[in-house]
């Protein structure tokens, strides 16, 4: 358990010393204040636009925002977030490969399980801690601004989306276990992300993708009940843990 | 110490080593000479448990090593050629850090951290790693090596990329232990291991081709040649009349080889001409001549 801890604190010193955890944190916060911050400056930006848009024939009539307006931009950013998050992680085990900085952890004797598992636990609880910031701050304007409750299923469809970001934050730890380089990894985990989302064009298996997790607008307007994505939930639940899992042999086996 | 029975290692059609077999005893200062690429590190690597090998078995202090786990580098220290750390880190963190993840028990680490850190010649040192010369990482290297007590310091080319004085610096660190922990040191530069091994095998063809302590081979390989040395140029050339056989090699020095020449034939005449000899010794063979000699057969 030392081992685990030291390795975990290690993590967490790199993450504040090379200015990652700020540069996660900040844009998911910025990300939080848009999105309140865009649905109040709708009517303005519309009302501002007005003259140009009638010239191109088109009639700006009064516009309504609302907390839903905010939750809309919400699922619009969530992406945004998560490709930063993916993109700032995507080396956290590949630098090590690179820079040899692996040899000499591994020729301590830790156990590999313990290096898989504490680089997981630390992008868990960063990706987790940097979302759920990103929809505190907006759920706090939006309560000050109008009011939550006209968004449907609000709490399913946000944990739905943290789930599929905790999908690809496995799919990092995967592909890091059986690739060599950071570009490697990101094609991984950006195929395996566009597999997802092809499954979801296809009628009979659409319900059972983990892609389906990211669509928070149907929640929210009714338009889907939580319950309908419950088969998308379990599938990317188990493959979260399988992914992990699978993570630790492939890991073992690796020639550092 | 470290026992090594037919270790065999292929990369695609190359075969790196063939059946290596190597005894390391407990307490000595091992010197591993092979040319670059001869397969020290590979072997290196196996020991550590960090790259598969095709075949054979190695132990360490009586346990055998297995591919992916690391149960056996708790015996172990480890310096690589080049020792990469987290730039982040200063020096007394890494080795905070490293007992951490080694489990090590130690009732005063930050003592045992200071003492390492003195003996590497980094105990004034406050700075993040990122600014360390090769040098210093080198011995920073050394230090965490050594930071649990190993009962076996594995060092590969330590000293390759080092100026002179940092290779000196690092070999008396190494000197400094001997007794105390046993040292497998590889290494393609012979004056190394001359200065400093107790023990040495030479790696060719992925065997071991020679393996003893350096004056034992030196002995078994004794060269049967002399060097000699008069006062005057006059004296060389009444020698050389004499002794046609004898090398001139300058004004007033030459060898003969005991083969055709006889040494007490050569005393005998030096001392009935009244020719004074400042020099009459016998040459010692290199390690690199050696090497040299036992890779061409």
């Amino acid at each position: 358990m030392r081992s685990f801890i030291s390795f975990t604190k290690k993590e967490w010193l790199f993450h504040m010393r090379s200015g990652k955890i700020t540069v996660i944190l900040l844009i998911f916060l910025l990300l939080g204040i848009m999105n309140p911050a865009i649905a109040k400056l709708t009517p303005w930006m519309l009302e501002a636009m007005s003259e140009s848009l009638s010239e191109a024939g088109m009639t700006v009539s009064e516009v309504t925002v609302d907390a839903m307006t905010s939750w809309v931009q919400f699922f619009k950013n969530a992406p945004m977030g998560l490709i930063v998050f993916v993109l700032i992680e995507a080396s956290i085990f590949t630098d090590e490969y690179r820079m040899g900085t692996m040899v000499m952890i591994l020729t301590k004797g830790i156990k590999r399980y313990k290096v898989i598992l504490a680089k997981a636990s630390v992008m868990t609880v960063l990706w987790s801690g940097a979302y759920w910031l990103s929809f505190a701050v907006t759920y706090g304007y939006n309560s000050y601004f109008w009011d939550n409750s006209v968004a449907q299923s609000l709490i399913p469809s946000v944990v739905y989306w943290w789930l599929f970001g905790m999908l690809c934050t496995v799919l990092i730890l995967f592909f890091s276990a059986i690739m060599k380089g950071t570009t490697s990894v990101l094609l991984g985990v950006g195929a395996s992300v566009l597999f997802f989302y092809i499954l979801t064009l296809f009628a009979k298996v659409k319900k059972f993708s983990p892609a389906l997790l990211m669509d928070g607008n149907s929640l929210i307007y009714g338009a889907e009940d939580a319950e309908a994505y419950v088969p998308a939930v379990m599938v990317t639940s188990v493959l979260v843990l399988a992914l992990t899992a699978a993570s630790i042999p492939l890991f073992n086996k690796r020639q550092v | 110490m470290l026992v090594i029975k037919g270790l065999k290692k292929s990369f695609g059609d190359k075969d790196v080593l063939r059946g290596l077999d190597l005894t390391v005893p407990a307490g000595s200062i091992f010197g591993f000479i092979g040319k670059n690429g001869a397969g020290k590190t590979t072997t290196m690597k196996a020991i550590l448990g960090l790259m598969k090998a095709d075949g054979g078995s190695i132990t360490v202090n009586g346990e055998d090593v297995v591919y992916g786990q690391t149960l056996t580098n708790k015996y172990i220290g480890y310096l690589p050629d080049v020792p990469e750390f987290y730039g982040f880190m200063t020096a007394r963190e890494y080795l905070a850090f490293s007992a951490g993840i080694s489990e090590m028990n130690c009732d005063n680490l930050s003592a045992r951290i200071e003492e390492l850190l003195t003996l590497v010649g980094l105990g004034e040192e406050k700075h993040r790693i990122k600014g360390y010369s090769r040098g210093m990482k080198q011995r920073l290297g050394i230090a965490q090596a050594l930071l649990s007590e190993p009962l076996l310091l594995i060092c590969d080319e330590p000293t390759s990329a080092l100026d002179p004085v940092g290779r000196k610096e690092i070999l008396d660190i190494l000197l400094s232990l001997k007794g105390k922990t046993t040292v497998l040191f590889s290494t393609h530069i012979l004056a190394d291991v001359e200065r400093i091994c107790t023990d040495v095998a030479f790696l060719d063809g992925g065997v071991i081709t020679l393996q003893g302590s350096p004056a034992e081979i030196k002995k078994k390989y004794r060269s049967d040649e002399y060097c000699i040395e008069t006062e005057c140029a006059s004296h060389m050339e009444l020698i050389a009349k004499q002794f046609p056989n004898v090398k001139i090699s300058g004004e007033t020095e030459a060898t003969f080889s005991l083969a055709d020449t006889e040494l007490f034939a050569v005393m005998e005449f030096a001392a009935s001409n009244r020719i004074p000899l400042p020099k009459l010794q016998r040459l010692e063979p290199s390690l690199e001549s050696l090497f040299l000699e036992v890779k061409e057969k």
